[in-house]
């Protein structure tokens, strides 16, 4: 019921300005993509591609190995998801269901070390993933991240929500801890795990510092820090860094445009106060 | 798992209700509790506290890439004050942060508001302004890079084609910290907008109803309902922009590799420099990891001030 915003004339501008600066640098890089070397360097430029051509994006599949790179991503962001979702589901459910003595502490903790930036030390998490002997690994890309007290924040909020009765019933009809974590808890918090995928993947995907201080080899990088790599040896071809962009960027908006509600939706509950 | 199962259930509830047995249920619970906080607690114990410590260690050390660490006291904490450098890099760091911060809320706040007006196409805008959240950071900083580019950018044509002079982007100061700062607004708007949404469709629509009888308009309305009544959700898009700025690295590596040093220092952040410091040529990561603790703390220390300052001017309901 928000009756109090009527539509005018300016709205519709304001809304075409801002959906246009977001939209016309994308545009850009679809048209540059199709263009070939020589008509990405004209003064003024030309917007239309003609002809249009593929050679940029041939020229990503002979310079980087772009279908690794986009598996890699997969595997990574597969183990991340399910690495967290185990992790944080466990450890929430200790804490707010179990409801363990110092779980109070516990929960503080947890807190205290989501405010701490500690994401920033690559140097000993590099140190001990040498000491693990996992560098140039994909399971050194998610290892460190997988920890997520933020995860382990968000699950307690939706566990706690779940009434205590359904708990004890399922307690008193003998069923284990880990039966009623996967038949109760997690079916009516599923909201929460899905958001907490979501945001994971999200983050995953935006991961740039860790993959190429952790993996030096380009078959075990991720797209982000692969298509980087393009960047100062080729800087000429800018038809060839677009095509790397879009095809890079593709995979995870076209993702975004059929689970768009979802996206919208956990994002807004990671707003936790 | 547990014996229990192969009771009765009618059995388990008589045994309930029996003290002992009900202490003896609660003490596996707490067992089989601390069990499943094990993963978690072994990741951070080697993750966040070990790699404390070991980061701590390093600071007092000189130890490269390769090769035994070598102890040498307060030696890396007495360069942190004469590093010309790192002072660049914590300069351009709190600059940007300084001009992202308010560009972020200002265009949040925005894009937010639009949002509530019901009109056709809404669906449409939300997904585009949704977009720079889900596109590649790398992505769109390359194409950033291709769009400010001084000779064929199509910035500087328009720039050309409105009567103006084409600006070398990434020859000045000036001129990378806007191209940075554009950036980072716009991959990072999306979030703090969806979140100021969702802080603004809780606001009752009673409130707003008595402000217009009571003849407020609607500028009237933004600044004295809706900025006060959205601060929760402000403060915490301030708190997590400022934090991410803080910790700028992608923007800076992509747009600014090391090799071209004429421009580098324009956008070199703190993260980017320590970065640098550990893993480019041997490394120098015992220096590296006292920077990195400095700026854990400049960060801890920001973080705390805005919780002060959320205290006065951050309004919470009366239920909390």
């Amino acid at each position: 019921m928000l009756h109090q915003y009527r539509v005018r004339g300016w709205t519709y501008a304001v809304v075409a300005v801002v959906g246009l600066l977001v939209l016309v640098p994308f545009a850009w890089m679809v048209a540059t993509a199709l263009m070939s070397p020589g008509q990405t360097l004209l003064v003024p430029p030309k917007v239309i591609p003609d002809p249009a051509t593929l050679d940029g994006a041939r020229g990503v599949f002979n310079r980087i190995p772009y279908l690794t790179l986009l598996g890699n991503t997969v595997v990574a962001s597969i183990g991340r998801v399910i690495g967290t979702l185990v992790i944080c589901t466990l450890a929430a459910y200790a804490l707010a269901v179990i409801k363990v003595p110092g779980a109070r502490v516990i929960l503080v903790t947890v807190l205290a070390l989501i405010m701490v930036p500690g994401d920033i030390f690559v140097v000993p998490n590099f140190a001990i993933i040498s000491a693990f002997g996992l560098t140039d690994t994909l399971v050194a890309l998610f290892l460190p991240s997988i920890f997520d007290v933020f995860g382990v924040f968000l699950l307690y909020q939706f566990f706690r929500g779940i009434p205590r009765e359904l708990v004890e019933a399922a307690r008193m009809d003998g069923a284990s801890h880990l039966r009623i974590m996967t038949t109760i808890v997690v079916p009516i918090a599923r909201g929460g795990l899905i958001t907490l995928a979501i945001l994971t993947v999200l983050a995953e995907w935006k991961e740039l510092l860790w993959p190429i201080v952790v993996n030096r080899s380009i078959d075990k990088l991720t797209l982000g820090p692969g298509i980087a790599l393009l960047r100062g040896s080729y800087t000429t071809d800018y038809n060839v860094l677009m095509s790397a962009g879009v095809l890079a960027a593709l995979p995870m908006i076209l993702i975004f445009l059929v689970l768009q509600k979802r996206f919208i939706a956990s994002v807004a509950r990671s707003g936790l106060k | 798992m547990t014996n229990l199962t192969l009771r009765r259930p009618e059995g388990v509830a008589d045994g309930l209700r029996r003290p002992a047995v009900r202490r003896k249920l609660a003490r596996r619970d707490t067992r089989i509790g601390f069990l499943f906080l094990l993963p978690l607690f072994a990741g951070l114990l080697v993750f966040r506290f070990y790699g404390f410590g070991y980061n701590v260690w390093l600071s007092f050390n000189k130890a490269g890439a390769f090769g035994r660490a070598r102890f040498t006291g307060l030696d890396n904490y007495e360069r942190l004050f004469s590093d010309s450098q790192l002072r660049i890099a914590l300069v351009n760091t709190f600059k940007f942060t300084a001009i992202v911060v308010p560009g972020v809320v200002v265009v949040s706040l925005l894009c937010a508001t639009l949002m509530q007006y019901r009109f056709r196409g809404q669906s449409a805008f939300r997904a585009i302004v949704f977009l720079p959240a889900v596109c590649l950071p790398t992505a769109a900083i390359l194409l950033f890079g291709w769009l400010f580019q001084t000779r064929y950018g199509l910035i500087n044509a328009i720039i050309q084609a409105a009567g103006g002079s084409s600006v070398s982007w990434f020859g000045s100061s000036a001129g990378v910290t806007v191209v940075i700062t554009v950036i980072v607004v716009f991959l990072s708007f999306s979030v703090p907008t969806i979140i100021l949404y969702a802080g603004m469709q809780e606001i009752s629509s009673d409130i707003y109803e008595a402000a217009t009888i009571d003849g407020a308009g609607s500028v009237r309305r933004f600044f004295s309902l809706t900025l006060p009544l959205l601060s929760p959700s402000l403060f915490f898009v301030v708190l997590t922009t400022t934090i991410g700025t803080l910790k700028l690295f992608d923007v800076a590596y992509v747009l600014l590799p090391p090799e071209q040093s004429a421009s580098v220092n324009f956008g070199l952040t703190a993260v980017y420099y320590y970065y640098q410091l550990a893993f480019l040529n041997v490394g120098d990561r015992g220096y590296a990891s006292a920077v990195s603790l400095l700026l854990f703390v400049l960060i801890l220390a920001v973080s705390i001030v805005l919780f002060r300052l959320q205290r006065r001017f951050v309004h919470y309901g009366e239920d909390g």
